[in-house]
């Protein structure tokens, strides 16, 4: 939680906060602002602090489904796509994938290229690792934070 | 007709936009952030693309991942619903420039509407008539002041880019000019990057009534039952209904005949709708609304015509083909906004786990609702948990429907705002018919024991 104050010279209305905070827990809100004359109070909720999603069973395992079933199981890392695109393994047709199952890969080098609006983004690696897995095919569509590679980093 | 559609929005919305398309045998694609993973849009169209995180501007208002999504499926049209990219001129032409079809007009007329001085100007145009107030936009305070002294005080000064109340200030005398004028011009700057204002005289005691209208690519235009949206909460709406109680019928057959020479004079396409406030005796154009709104299934209720169905036949440039026994309304709709909103806590927003629910059902009601039990209220979106529309012969007989279907509808989870239509169906000035946008202004809600009921402020 954290809790701000503008007025310096009053003692902070502890007991006001504490109302706003169990105001805020109720409610599920991420943020309450109380403002009163030259006072406000922000409260705003650490993710956690907000309720948890419920366990719900939704849905008849859809593409989309089966696509986030949780890749890291095993400690695996992935590499999730960040943008609606066309996904490339390779920086043009009849050229060479940027990397093969098997191989390492270095924080920061390109795994992949997602095509968007014509422009061609290039996916780098967050970690260094082995490649375990390809997840998406080769020139098919992917999705916003769609798993794209399965990494074995050092720590895995 | 259109093969595929894109669905660029969410909730309610977005499975009202997907249903018409199945009953057509169009195939829809919806669009969902990962806050929407568990919602009924994304698992009730026939495809669905994740385009980005909880917040608007990165998945829901994101052009790129947008336009990306309807290339990779296929979607030859795209559908905006409400509210997110529906009224935003720059999209309409992005869409224009890739070869996707908008279902709703052209972005010309998206812009031209959007821009309030330029809606007036074309309104004036049309001989439809606008509230007294500037030509245009009013580029200082003496400029304001001239208006003030040609039209008389109060004013209203009004963001030309704006809506919503916001970059808005209501001006009692010529002394509150200055202030009203220079802040009005930062807030609209603030708010929608455009501090142009413009002047209209300041009426008090007013109804909201607007137009349903519908045009297809040929020019064929037609104008449905007025609606009467005058039951509203800072400037947003709770209570709609159709038709207006008690109108004038001069007024009913003027505000008609003008909403359908503004449309006929702008080169429209698709649904719309055209704003006017009522004051004794008198209409004027407020604004266009250049898409479809949440309103509208009390129009489908009393006209028997599935609106979204409509726009997706025009979309696919068929021609309108409405029985003029439609334009007529078929008894009495009203519909109720069903909020995550406490309204015993200064309507607090409320988001998180729906525990149960259950809507109400017989006959003449409707629910539009994506909620199921065990859904879970993002807090990032609008506070529209469902839309409850009932229909009858009467406008009597509709308030107690209303009664009875609002008294069956348990969601629990979330506070509703469930409670206080309960409280406007039993106000006596309600029951009436006719109420000014003041109504709820001028009242109180009061606790009794458990139940919220409406009192009358003290003058």
């Amino acid at each position: 939680m954290r809790n701000e104050k503008e007025n310096r010279q009053d003692p902070l209305p502890l007991d006001q906060v504490e109302r706003v905070v169990g105001l805020l827990r109720e409610s599920g809100v991420g943020e309450i602002r109380v403002r009163r004359g030259e006072m406000e109070i922000s409260v705003k909720a650490m993710p956690e602090a907000l309720p948890a999603a419920p366990q719900v069973p939704v849905g008849s395992g859809t593409v989309q489904e089966s696509a986030e079933v949780d890749p890291e199981t095993n400690g695996l890392h992935a590499v999730r796509s960040p943008l609606v695109g066309t996904f490339y393994r390779a920086p043009a047709p009849g050229e060479g994938s940027y990397v093969e199952v098997g191989g390492t890969v270095e924080a920061g080098q390109v795994l992949c290229i997602v095509e968007a609006m014509k422009m061609m983004n290039e996916i780098v690696a967050d970690v260094s690792g082995e490649v375990v897995e390809v997840l998406a095919e080769n020139s098919g569509g992917v999705e916003y934070d769609q798993p794209l590679f399965r990494l074995r980093t050092d720590a895995s | 007709m259109i093969s595929k559609v894109l669905v660029a929005n969410r909730g309610e919305i977005a499975l009202r936009i997907i249903r018409a398309c199945r009953e057509l045998g169009i195939r829809s694609v919806a669009v969902y952030s990962t806050a929407d993973r568990d919602s009924l849009h994304h698992e009730l169209a026939d495809e669905s693309v994740c385009i980005g995180p909880p917040p608007a501007a990165q998945s829901y208002l994101n052009v790129p991942a947008i336009i990306s999504a309807a290339e990779l499926t296929g979607a030859e049209a795209v559908h905006p619903g409400y509210g997110f990219l529906a009224e935003n001129a720059r999209f309409a032409e992005i869409l224009e420039r890739v070869g996707l079809k908008l279902v709703g007009p052209s972005s010309r007329v998206i812009a031209m509407m959007g821009d309030k001085a330029a809606a007036r100007e074309a309104a004036r145009k049309a001989g439809v008539p606008i509230t007294p107030g500037s030509d245009g936009v009013c580029g200082s305070v003496s400029e304001v002041k001239r208006v003030g002294a040609e039209v008389g005080y109060p004013l209203v000064i009004k963001a030309s880019a704006g809506g919503g109340g916001k970059g808005m200030r209501v001006v009692e005398s010529e002394a509150g000019v200055e202030n009203a004028f220079l802040s009005a011009s930062r807030e609209a700057g603030a708010s929608f990057g455009d501090g142009a204002v413009y002047v209209e005289r300041f009426l008090e005691r007013l109804r909201h009534v607007e137009v349903q209208v519908l045009s297809d690519s040929t020019g064929t235009t037609v104008v449905f039952p007025e609606r009467d949206c005058s039951v509203q909460r800072r400037y947003q709406k709770l209570i709609e209904e159709s038709p207006a109680p008690d109108l004038p019928e001069g007024i009913r057959n003027g505000l008609l005949d003008a909403a359908s020479d503004l449309v006929g004079s702008i080169g429209y396409e698709g649904a719309g709708t055209v704003e006017f406030v009522v004051h004794e005796g008198e209409f004027f154009f407020i604004e266009m609304n250049t898409r479809l709104q949440v309103e509208h299934p009390v129009t489908e209720m009393v006209s028997g015509v599935d609106l979204v169905g409509e726009q997706l036949k025009v979309a696919s440039g068929e021609s309108l083909d409405i029985p003029a026994s439609s334009l007529v309304a078929d008894g009495h709709a009203m519909e109720f906004r069903i909020n995550a909103e406490d309204p015993r806590r200064n309507f607090l927003p409320q988001a998180g786990p729906i525990e149960f629910y259950n809507p109400p059902g017989g006959p003449g009601v409707r629910v539009d609702s994506h909620l199921y039990a065990g859904y879970r209220v993002p807090p990032n979106y609008d506070s529209l948990l469902a839309k409850l529309i009932v229909h009858a012969r009467s406008r009597d007989a509709a308030v107690r429907r209303g009664l009875r279907a609002l008294d069956e509808f348990a969601v629990s989870g979330p506070e509703t705002t469930i409670p206080l239509h309960l409280a406007i169906l039993e106000d006596e000035e309600f029951r009436r018919g006719g109420v000014t946008t003041r109504f709820l202004q001028d009242r109180e809600l009061e606790n009794e024991e458990g139940l919220l009921r409406l009192v009358r402020k003290e003058a």
